[in-house]
């Protein structure tokens, strides 16, 4: 990164186009790195090279206008962050004093809604160019190529040009203060975690933005304008981070929360998925809605079963209830695989459900089969005790039917 | 019935929670039998309607009270133990109130996130999001609930 300030001013004698303006702040050696590697690395280089070329190449062809200004330490310091790569406290000094030295300019028109992004993207140079242009234009068309220059003395030609290269031309104050500022905050966010694509962060920036973008409009050419700058900034920004060319759809605030709640309904789409049987094929989000609710249905079908079915056996087995209620809870603490499979193995070690299951169904599961009956006169009561309730349930009409279909399935 | 998906996703607490379910449920049920044990002729529908709610109720009581559904099905429960304790034609009014109130509902068409709400407690004031999440706890403790009444059926093999 070392001598990128000169190769920078070279490149900024000579360059026509302004899309590659960050790219070219970078030194010719490390431009591919910067491109195939992280994508943090592009912003530095663009946010902060192009800063220090420009703010040496008005230190150089503009003493006058540099000796106005806080500029005379920078280029040295410039080049320090230039090789660290970090984001150092100068930044907020640095455009704070851009932007003094900015409001003298008077430019009406600001495209407000992409500003920021201009910025984000392209760094400070932006800001300056674009403030100092109409003032110190005799200047300008030295650094600069002629068209740059020319264009920004009346507004319809800045609007070509921001058109063309994508470049945000100056709006108020306020806002060439807050956007590198924010710019790096975001960048530092990034750096820290920068393999997730994390929406809280990106969330928090983009409220930040929306607070910016809030403050004044002067004319309305502004949104339009912004759009048109947005359309063509968006191509190349896809190139740097992830999170910002995805979150360039739509900045809004109601679209952004929209988007938080699919989110979180997908992602709990999916919990429901793996919880409920056979849905893990259903894509739809109708008809896994539908497999939801039959589902629960037949759950709470399935407790009212079950509890009718207790409810006939209830009275007759309500002695050994007891007994039930130590086992279950000792075979639940015991297990933690499967309860209903140690239960089962549970029940055909103990004398008590080995004598009362096969003899009093004879179409209960096998594993009980293998297990002749060792009470004999227990499972005689529990039979006697299931006639019984047999003929109980009989002599209602309604149980009647309950009756039917327990036998059934059983 | 979902045998193992919620032990698979969560080991932890899927079998404390179904502790806390048998347990609850069958002190509940040793209390319904001892309150209905005098009248042992008594029919097998309330019965069964006890049990229900006692089923529901123990579930609820193990789910806690962090989650929404629970504390709206208990809410539910002890209004309407409320309503019953307090006399017998209440109850008939406000049934009768209920089922007007549903045949109005009826002839809209109602979308299946609204159905879904109507299945989980306490879901109609949830949005969309909250609902989901209610629902999938509710699923959990519903088939838990389901498995525990199973095993106790299988105990005691009706």
């Amino acid at each position: 990164m070392e001598g990128c300030d000169g190769g920078d001013i070279g490149f900024r004698h000579g360059g026509d186009n302004f899309l590659n303006f960050p790219h070219s702040g970078v030194t010719p050696s490390s431009v591919p790195e910067e491109f195939s590697g992280m994508a943090i690395n592009p912003f530095v280089s663009s946010g902060w090279d192009p800063l220090g070329s420009l703010t040496q190449s008005y230190h150089f062809s503009n003493p006058s206008l540099a000796s106005g200004f806080p500029f005379s330490p920078h280029p040295g310091i410039m080049e320090n962050q230039g090789t660290g790569g970090d984001f150092p406290p100068p930044l907020s000094h640095n455009p704070s004093a851009l932007t003094e030295q900015v409001s003298f300019s008077r430019i009406p028109c600001s495209e407000s809604r992409s500003y920021l992004d201009a910025v984000g993207y392209f760094g400070l140079p932006d800001i300056a160019n674009a403030g100092c242009l109409p003032k110190y234009d005799s200047h300008r068309e030295d650094d600069h190529d002629g068209s740059e220059g020319a264009s920004a003395n009346n507004k319809l030609s800045q609007e070509c040009r921001i058109e063309e290269d994508a470049e945000g031309s100056s709006p108020s104050v306020k806002r060439r203060k807050n956007a590198p500022v924010h710019d790096t905050i975001y960048d530092k966010e990034v750096k820290k975690n920068p393999s997730r694509v994390n929406s809280d962060v990106s969330k928090e920036w983009d409220e930040k933005k929306q607070k910016n973008e809030q403050i004044p409009y002067p004319n309305s050419q502004g949104k339009q304008n912004g759009k048109q700058v947005r359309d063509s900034v968006e191509a190349p920004k896809e190139n740097y981070i992830h999170v910002r060319a995805r979150r360039g759809q739509a900045t809004n605030s109601h679209s952004l929360a929209e988007r938080v709640r699919r989110e979180k309904i997908s992602e709990r789409m999916r919990m429901l998925q793996e919880l409920v049987p056979g849905c893990n094929k259903i894509t739809g989000k109708a008809v896994m809605l539908d497999e939801i609710i039959n589902y629960v249905q037949s759950l709470q079908q399935q407790v009212e079963f079950l509890s009718m079915k207790l409810a006939a056996v209830s009275p007759e087995l309500s002695i050994n209830l007891e007994r039930i209620l130590s086992k279950d809870i000792f075979c639940s603490q015991g297990s933690s695989a499967t309860i209903v499979d140690t239960e089962r193995g549970m029940a055909c070690s103990s004398p008590y459900t080995q004598g009362f299951f096969p003899e009093a169904f004879p179409s209960i599961p096998s594993s009980n089969h293998h297990y002749p009956p060792l009470t004999q006169a227990f499972c005689e009561s529990e039979l006697q005790a299931h006639c019984q309730l047999g003929f109980h349930s009989s002599s209602g009409v309604d149980s009647l039917g309950l009756n039917g279909r327990l036998k059934s399935e059983r | 019935m979902a045998p193992e998906d919620p032990v698979a996703m969560n080991p932890a607490p899927t079998p404390s929670l179904r502790t806390k379910i048998s347990r609850r449920f069958l002190e509940s049920l040793v209390k319904i039998r001892a309150s209905l044990e005098q009248p042992t002729g008594g029919n097998i529908q309330r019965r069964a309607r006890r049990i229900k709610i006692a089923a529901y109720s123990s579930m609820a009581c193990a789910a806690g009270s962090r989650r929404a559904w629970s504390r709206a099905l208990l809410a539910k429960l002890r209004s309407r133990a409320k309503r019953r304790h307090h006399s017998q034609h209440q109850r008939c009014l406000g049934l009768k109130r209920k089922r007007a109130g549903s045949r109005n509902m009826a002839p809209y068409k109602v979308s299946r996130a609204n159905e879904l709400r109507r299945l989980v407690p306490g879901g109609k004031a949830m949005d969309l999001c909250n609902l989901l999440e209610e629902t999938s706890h509710f699923i959990q403790c519903l088939a838990a609930q389901v498995k525990v009444m199973q095993t106790i059926v299988d105990r005691c093999s009706v």
